[in-house]
């Protein structure tokens, strides 16, 4: 999201006044901004139906909090530090593990899919194998450790550089590419070890 | 069984990079081939999970925040007001409490004078009964002065949620 000269000056300006407690200087900001934050949320917490209320809730902790913002990082760093906050605050109350998609297929089935995931584009799969696919990364990371699985969603779904990474989760860069390829790591071997639980029950 | 050359390109791979060497490495290397296919599982899964369509606010929805950050900044929030009532009250307490124990003791021992924690403790019959109530929590709550209609209801520390 890049900001021109003028749009940035504009936006300092919105968020000055913000900061003096007018609200109306707020819903600009919150215009530019408010698919950024439903993105980030949908991805972070993966329930629709959730979805809104928790920007609501996060563009108010984030006006609230507005005198704190000290122009140091960008304005959107500084929001999505608050929105991947309240979203694991949420999560840490209201996850529930849900029965796996992917692991009801079938050994055959998991197979072929696995072996078409490789040979072809996803794209190319057909409907039921792409929801399989989602299921298994979504439960995969519902059982990471919660640092592994903010790096992975900023990164892999939402697309942040390691840098934003770094100023969001507050770490250094090269802290955020360590963890990030621990993750990862981490991730494939669960993979692995999950595969094993299910041959053998 | 165990070969740690796609570990060490795991970032590479992942992120999509592929070679000639690397190929030439699955086709003989089964172990790697193995992971391979699980990093491009993974791969392809989050790429979906990626391109799914994202929920949109809905229309309106900049304008009644606004309209609802005016409202909550508008009149001292009631979260505030307990707030504010509740450390009244704690304070209320804590030097009632004091004089309290101040009238029951300074009577036994005369005229004023220095008093040290250990003379409030552990001197006179009052101490027996506050040691069959270890924490003298009792006590503190029959303390006459403190009718229970005072204590504000629990606050109601709600945060916007
Ligand atoms: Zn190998």
């Amino acid at each position: 999201m890049e900001n021109s000269g003028a749009q940035l000056a504009q936006e300092i300006q919105w968020i000055k006044r913000a900061q003096q407690g007018e609200p109306e200087a707020f819903g600009p900001l919150v215009q530019k901004y408010q698919q950024r934050v439903f993105s980030l949320v949908y991805h972070l917490v993966r329930r629709r139906d959730e979805v809104e209320d928790l920007a609501q809730e996060i563009f108010i902790k984030a006006f609230r909090a507005i005198r704190s913002y000290n122009f140091q990082s960008s304005f959107v760093t500084w929001l999505s530090r608050i929105a991947t906050n309240h979203c694991y605050d949420y999560l840490r109350h209201e996850r529930a593990s849900r029965v796996s998609f992917y692991w009801q297929m079938g050994e055959e089935s998991q197979q072929e899919l696995e072996a078409n995931a490789q040979s072809q584009p996803e794209d190319a799969l057909d409907h039921e194998e792409q929801l399989a696919l989602k299921d298994l990364v979504e439960k995969l990371l519902e059982r990471a450790p919660e640092n592994d699985r903010k790096i992975l969603l900023l990164k892999e779904l939402q697309d942040y550089s390691v840098e934003e990474i770094a100023e969001i989760l507050n770490l250094k860069p090269t802290t955020v590419k360590v963890r990030l390829h621990r993750a990862r790591k981490r991730m494939l071997e669960d993979l692995r070890q999950w595969r094993e639980e299910n041959k053998r029950s | 069984m165990n070969c740690d050359y796609l570990r060490e390109r795991l970032d590479n791979l992942w992120e999509g990079a592929e070679s000639a060497e690397v190929t030439r490495h699955l086709a003989e290397c089964p172990s790697c081939a193995r992971e391979y296919r699980d990093l491009r599982v993974v791969g392809a899964g989050f790429r979906l999970m990626k391109r799914e369509a994202e929920p949109e606010p809905s229309i309106g929805f900049a304008e009644r925040l606004v309209r609802q950050l005016g409202e909550l900044s508008k009149a001292p929030s009631v979260a505030e007001f307990f707030e504010r009532a509740g450390r009244r009250f704690v304070y209320a307490t804590v030097v009632l409490t004091f004089l309290a124990l101040l009238a029951i003791v300074l009577p036994a021992t005369g005229p004023v004078r220095g008093l040290s924690i250990a003379d409030i403790q552990l001197s006179g019959p009052e101490a027996q009964m506050a040691n069959a109530d270890p924490f003298g929590e009792s006590s503190l709550q029959d303390a006459p002065d403190l009718a229970p209609e005072e204590v504000p209801a629990p606050a109601a520390t709600h945060e916007v949620k």
